[in-house]
């Protein structure tokens, strides 16, 4: 990815006026003449930089060969790459998303600001190599950046493969996914014992399981953090979305809900990306801002815990 | 499976698609089969006709026609459009197609189960209710008139009307005919719950009863011939 920054920039830019228009006040903040940058996050095996905002599928992506659909969903990965975003998600177990995505990738030509991450889901151990070659025709990509054992099935087998398809060049990093709080202590154990890049956790502000033992884990092994589920599956909006915003957020550098969300996610410092889901241009918009402008630090991020718990 | 993690999973987890996706299909299998509904839709409509007359040939008939409805519906919406999106109703598509054989291989040996005699008209009104009204349920939900749900095309229509038809066999082919509808009235059940689509779950409730009616239709084994019986007696199955 690094050779096609300047790219990238470009694109960053001219998406930008678009979220200029949707989200003034950013721009405020950092004045007309110079781009903001984007909130970006080191891995720690590397080095290499990812925006803290990355895009999932489930679900949004999945809409068969519906050409209408497909269309509308390119206009959202567009937007995506549009505003700086470059981590995607995905896996075998969300039907036609990887070929829709690979479709939407052809209509744009974007592969090169792309951070492509998927997963392995079979109980198969032996069929690693086969189902990422399979992804990664339906993806149109060369290789994979990330692949990651996806909630843990069949994981001894499939990080045996991973491995020897790290060390081969066939894939940048590899890790594992949970989600939902499930099964954190084996997660923990393979997070203590295994050499891994990345993990995927599901964290928000109502579901704080990952504080207690993933998160710092991920820290102290340096392993770099994508975070799933960061709006509960759309639950945070259908219960927070009618109330206020608390009157100190814009401090928090929060002017939407879906900042709150996100900000709050990825002003953790284990965290390097959230990658939220929509099937929407101006949703994909609004979760965008929140990788610009202002964090929240802990003590603000204290208290948007107490404030949601409030409502 | 026997993981305890499983029991935290909630049916929306399994829903890998949203509504407005899938209320699409019914869109798309409208257009891309255009302009054959206008042969469906008369067959669809004549088939209590079919299935009244004493003629052996017309009760055939109105088997075949159930019998392509089912073979359609599910090889065609469930395994060519549904199952893109999710998975399992490309299985249950081709239960569908072997129901549909079953149903063929009736018609031919058989033909429509005989109704009970003073009851074609109720029949009549079942089935024409199933395939003109419940087709709509799609576009009330959905708002777009072009997701019209057609007997033949749409598997919830064409089983809330065909199962009309199951209670008229005997025992055995009852039996016979009854996981595949039962399995998809369960399956569209957990499907349009978890879709939180409200009008569509009027489908299953419309096909559990039409199950109960079409029992109620068939004619039954006289135990004591009664007054009404010398004029209104049943028809052997
Ligand atoms: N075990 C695993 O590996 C695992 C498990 C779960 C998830 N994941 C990954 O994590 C990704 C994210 O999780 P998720 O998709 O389950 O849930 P999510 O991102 O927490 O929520 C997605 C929902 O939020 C809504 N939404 C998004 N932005 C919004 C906005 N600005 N305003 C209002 N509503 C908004 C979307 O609806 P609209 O479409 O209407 O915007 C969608 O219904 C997944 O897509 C997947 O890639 C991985």
């Amino acid at each position: 990815m690094a050779k096609h920054l300047t790219r990238r920039q470009l694109l960053v830019g001219a998406g930008l006026s678009g979220l200029a228009l949707h989200a003034p006040g950013l721009f405020a903040m950092h004045g007309n003449t110079q781009l903001p940058a984007p909130i970006r996050r080191a891995v720690p095996s590397t080095g290499e930089r990812l925006p803290a905002i990355g895009m999932g599928t489930w679900i949004t992506f999945n809409v068969g060969s519906d050409p209408y659909l497909i269309e509308q969903r390119t206009k959202v990965l567009k937007t995506f790459f549009d505003h700086g975003g470059s981590v995607v998600d995905c896996s075998p177990m969300y039907g036609s998303s990887a070929d829709v995505l690979g479709r939407s990738l052809d209509a744009l030509g974007a592969r090169d600001q792309l951070f492509a991450a998927t997963k392995i889901w079979t109980g198969d151990e032996s069929a690693t190599r086969e189902q990422a070659e399979s992804s990664r025709r339906k993806w149109g990509v060369e290789r994979f950046d990330l692949l990651q054992v996806h909630n843990l099935l069949g994981w001894q087998g499939h990080l045996e493969t991973l491995k020897a398809m790290k060390a081969a060049g066939e894939v940048r990093y590899l890790g594992i996914t949970t989600s939902h709080g499930r099964r954190h202590g084996e997660f923990a154990r393979i997070m203590e014992t295994q050499p891994l890049d990345f993990v995927q956790l599901t964290y928000n502000v109502l579901d704080r399981e990952a504080e207690a033992r993933l998160l710092p884990l991920a820290q102290e092994r340096g392993i770099a953090v994508i975070v799933n589920r960061p709006f509960q599956g759309g639950s945070l909006f259908r219960r927070f979305q009618s109330e206020p915003l608390p009157a100190w957020a814009g401090e928090a550098g929060v002017s939407t809900w879906a900042e709150f969300f996100l900000k709050f996610i990825v002003a953790h410092p284990a965290v390097t990306c959230a990658i939220p889901a929509t099937s929407s241009v101006e949703h994909m918009q609004e979760n965008m801002a929140a990788m610009y402008g202002e964090l929240p630090d802990e003590q603000q991020r204290q208290r948007m815990v107490a404030y949601v718990r409030s409502l | 499976m026997s993981d305890p993690a499983w029991l935290s999973y909630s049916l929306q987890d399994f829903l890998m698609f949203g509504p407005e996706v899938f209320l699409r299909l019914f869109a798309r299998i409208n257009q891309d089969l255009w302009p054959w509904q206008l042969l469906v839709v008369p067959l669809s409509l004549i088939v209590p006709w079919m299935a009244g007359r004493p003629e052996i040939v017309w009760r055939r008939l109105a088997l075949v026609i159930v019998a392509a409805a089912w073979i359609l519906s599910g090889g065609g919406f469930l395994v060519n459009y549904f199952g893109e999106i999710n998975w399992p109703a490309v299985w249950i598509g081709w239960a569908f197609t072997v129901q549909g054989g079953l149903l063929a291989a009736l018609a031919v040996t058989r033909g429509c189960p005989r109704l009970s005699i003073g009851r074609t008209g109720w029949f009549a009104a079942f089935w024409l209710a199933a395939v003109v009204l419940l087709p709509w349920l799609t576009v009330v939900q959905s708002g777009e008139p072009t997701t019209l749900a057609l007997f033949g095309l749409s598997p919830g229509v064409t089983v809330a009307a065909s199962v009309l038809l199951v209670g008229g066999f005997g025992r055995a082919t009852f039996w016979l005919l009854l996981p595949v509808p039962i399995t998809w009235v369960l399956f569209s059940t957990a499907t349009y719950w978890a879709l939180q689509t409200q009008w569509l779950l009027l489908l299953p409730l419309a096909t559990l009863a039409s199950l109960v009616a079409g029992v109620w239709l068939s004619p039954r084994p006289v135990q004591s011939p009664g007054p009404q019986s010398a004029h209104h007696g049943p028809v052997r199955r």
